[in-house]
């Protein structure tokens, strides 16, 4: 069974499109990483999926229940852990008071090892709580329950990098239990590192679903290059390089080639500094998933779903 | 059961207990000032009837000339029916549009609960400081009643708060429907505190308009009358059934609402 299954999912307000028609599923036990641009559609299909919005038409079934059936929705529940991507804890009560009141309902069997991982200061008010002692304390409750299935809207963001680090240490520790991840992100380089499969989402529609491998070798690198004297751009024109630009007196480019036969060519330069990264997540849609001169076109439409996610 | 309810009342503390010491020091205040209108040298209740009519209703002005008729109007017919009632009115007003517009609802719903629980839950909170009111304030009105040797009819004092907890629960729920229809806390509140208190407006108004005594039925206001316990000692038990029966209609409308809508759409 998989544990989250769309289909033909949409949610519109109005006349503006959330979601469109979204097809797919999530296995048992898998990380999906849920990627677009921020207003893509992404919280919209997450707060579909919890029965928070309901469905324009199509539907979805979360662990086997369809979402548009609130009772057998609010049992599934006890198998899910959510952490939303606005936190919205109740700002006078202490941390501790919130895990209690969740900790009642769905179960805390897991949170005093969840506490010595992650260590919000559960004695405070969350008024006092940092942006990221705030997601630590969203962390514990979503996983607290030992759910099933655990849905995550950029669960890193406001996250400082070494506490990034440790979550996705967790997550991966989390796949060997078997628990199934879904989570958004726009952050290619967070999707590559835990994801088994992702979904780019792209103006509401499904523009991709990929293994997190193919989509890294369609990507390509961000490769950024100084070297001593002039460096002429079609120099490094390799099958495989495109968007060339120089900055300064750096030459940039994205390379989705063969990386031995850059390190080569670049062999026959004295290189000075060199970096080679991750592509804007921008480009990847770009050059992949839409045509040339359709990017305008699709941020106006970002801008709008991101009115409707708002 | 009743976790939600549990948190938020915990949460409420403070303010239920500000709010009934203000209210028990507001009731206090009033029956001190009693002796000296008593004991003042002017026909008071000659001089109460020339006030125009509409204003007599609005606040139950029978008498002022002996405790029972002036805490009627001074304290039950100003600070419950009036102020009290806006109050409950805004704080319902609050309960789910509050939590939605701030994204604590998202979380909230990921809890297994149905939106009807976090709902009655919800509602339910207010309850606690509904009855620590008339549990406290009747109290403190006796005790200081008697202590300016004009002990009030404790049977009429117990009534009077009794029965103003369903008067109570309706304006509540006319605030809860709100609550759930608009998205945006701070307008269902202001909201809630307009029809309120249009709704006494028109009460009082109507009582006094033969031709228009029918409008005053749409409001809680005419189902709860502190005057005629306190001072002619008659209750209105249908008057109660009828608020009890409609905080029962209100509530089931904000949950059919609640249940279909999209929340923080």
């Amino acid at each position: 069974m998989a544990a989250i299954e769309l289909t033909g999912l949409t949610k519109r307000y109005g006349e503006v499109v959330g979601i469109e028609d979204l097809t797919f599923s999530v296995e048992e036990g898998e990380i999906f990483g849920f990627l677009g641009p921020n207003g893509a559609g992404k919280t919209t299909a997450i707060r579909t999926l919890l029965g928070l919005l309901s469905p324009t038409s199509g539907t979805a079934r979360v662990l086997g229940t369809d979402v548009r059936d609130e009772s057998a929705l609010v049992d599934a529940k006890r198998r899910i852990g959510y952490l939303p991507a606005d936190l919205g804890f109740d700002e006078g009560a202490t941390g501790e008071q919130i895990l209690d009141l969740h900790g009642v309902i769905k179960g805390d069997s897991r949170r005093e090892a969840l506490l010595a991982r992650f260590d919000p200061p559960i004695e405070r008010q969350v008024r006092e709580y940092s942006t990221g002692n705030e997601r630590m304390l969203g962390i514990v409750q979503a996983f607290m329950h030992d759910p099933d299935l655990v849905i995550m809207d950029e669960p890193t963001a406001g996250l400082d990098p070494l506490k990034q680090e440790r979550f996705h240490e967790f997550l991966d520790e989390e796949r060997e239990r078997g628990t199934t991840v879904f989570f958004s992100s726009h952050v290619l380089s967070e999707v590559r590192q835990v994801c088994d499969r992702v979904g780019i989402l792209r103006d509401g529609r499904l523009a991709a679903l990929e293994d997190v491998e193919t989509l890294l070798s369609r990507g390509g690198k961000r490769v950024r290059i100084r070297v001593e004297g002039s460096l002429d751009p079609d120099a490094l024109a390799l099958p495989g390089a495109f968007d060339t630009e120089s900055v300064g007196e750096a030459l940039a480019f994205t390379y989705a080639g063969e990386y031995n036969v850059l390190l080569s060519r670049l062999t026959e330069f004295d290189v000075i500094d060199i970096e080679i990264g991750e592509p804007p997540l921008e480009d990847v849609f770009m050059h992949y998933y839409g045509e040339e001169g359709e990017a305008d076109e699709g941020e106006s439409a970002a801008r709008r779903a991101e009115v409707a996610d708002a | 059961m009743l976790e939600l309810a549990r948190f938020e009342a915990e949460r409420r503390r403070k303010g239920t207990a500000a709010l009934v010491v203000g209210v028990s020091v507001v009731a206090a205040f009033f029956v001190g000032l009693f002796p000296s209108i008593e004991g003042a040298d002017v026909d008071i209740d000659a001089m109460l009837e020339a006030y125009p009519p509409a204003m007599q209703e609005a606040f139950g002005i029978a008498t002022l000339s002996t405790i029972e008729g002036f805490l009627a109007v001074e304290l039950y017919g100003f600070v419950w029916l009036l102020l009290l009632g806006l109050y409950f009115a805004y704080s319902a007003a609050g309960l789910i549009a509050a939590d939605v517009e701030r994204d604590r609802m998202d979380l909230t719903l990921s809890l297994p609960v149905s939106r009807s629980r976090v709902l009655g839950e919800k509602f339910l909170t207010l309850l606690v400081p509904i009855l620590a009111l008339n549990a406290v304030v009747p109290v403190v009105v006796y005790a200081s009643t008697a202590a300016i040797d004009h002990p009030i009819d404790p049977v009429a004092l117990l009534t009077v708060h009794a029965l103003s907890i369903p008067y109570l629960l309706a304006c509540a729920g006319i605030g809860l429907v709100l609550s759930v229809v608009l998205d945006r806390a701070d307008v269902a509140r202001r909201l809630a505190i307009v029809v309120v208190f249009v709704l006494f407006l028109v009460e009082s108004i109507a009582a006094t308009t033969e031709d228009l005594e029918w409008l005053g039925y749409a409001s809680p206001t005419y189902y709860y009358d502190p005057t005629a316990i306190l001072v002619e000692g008659s209750y209105d038990l249908t008057g109660m059934g009828v608020l009890l029966a409609a905080t029962g209609v209100l509530v089931l409308a904000s949950k059919l609402r609640f249940e279909r809508a999209d929340v923080g759409a």
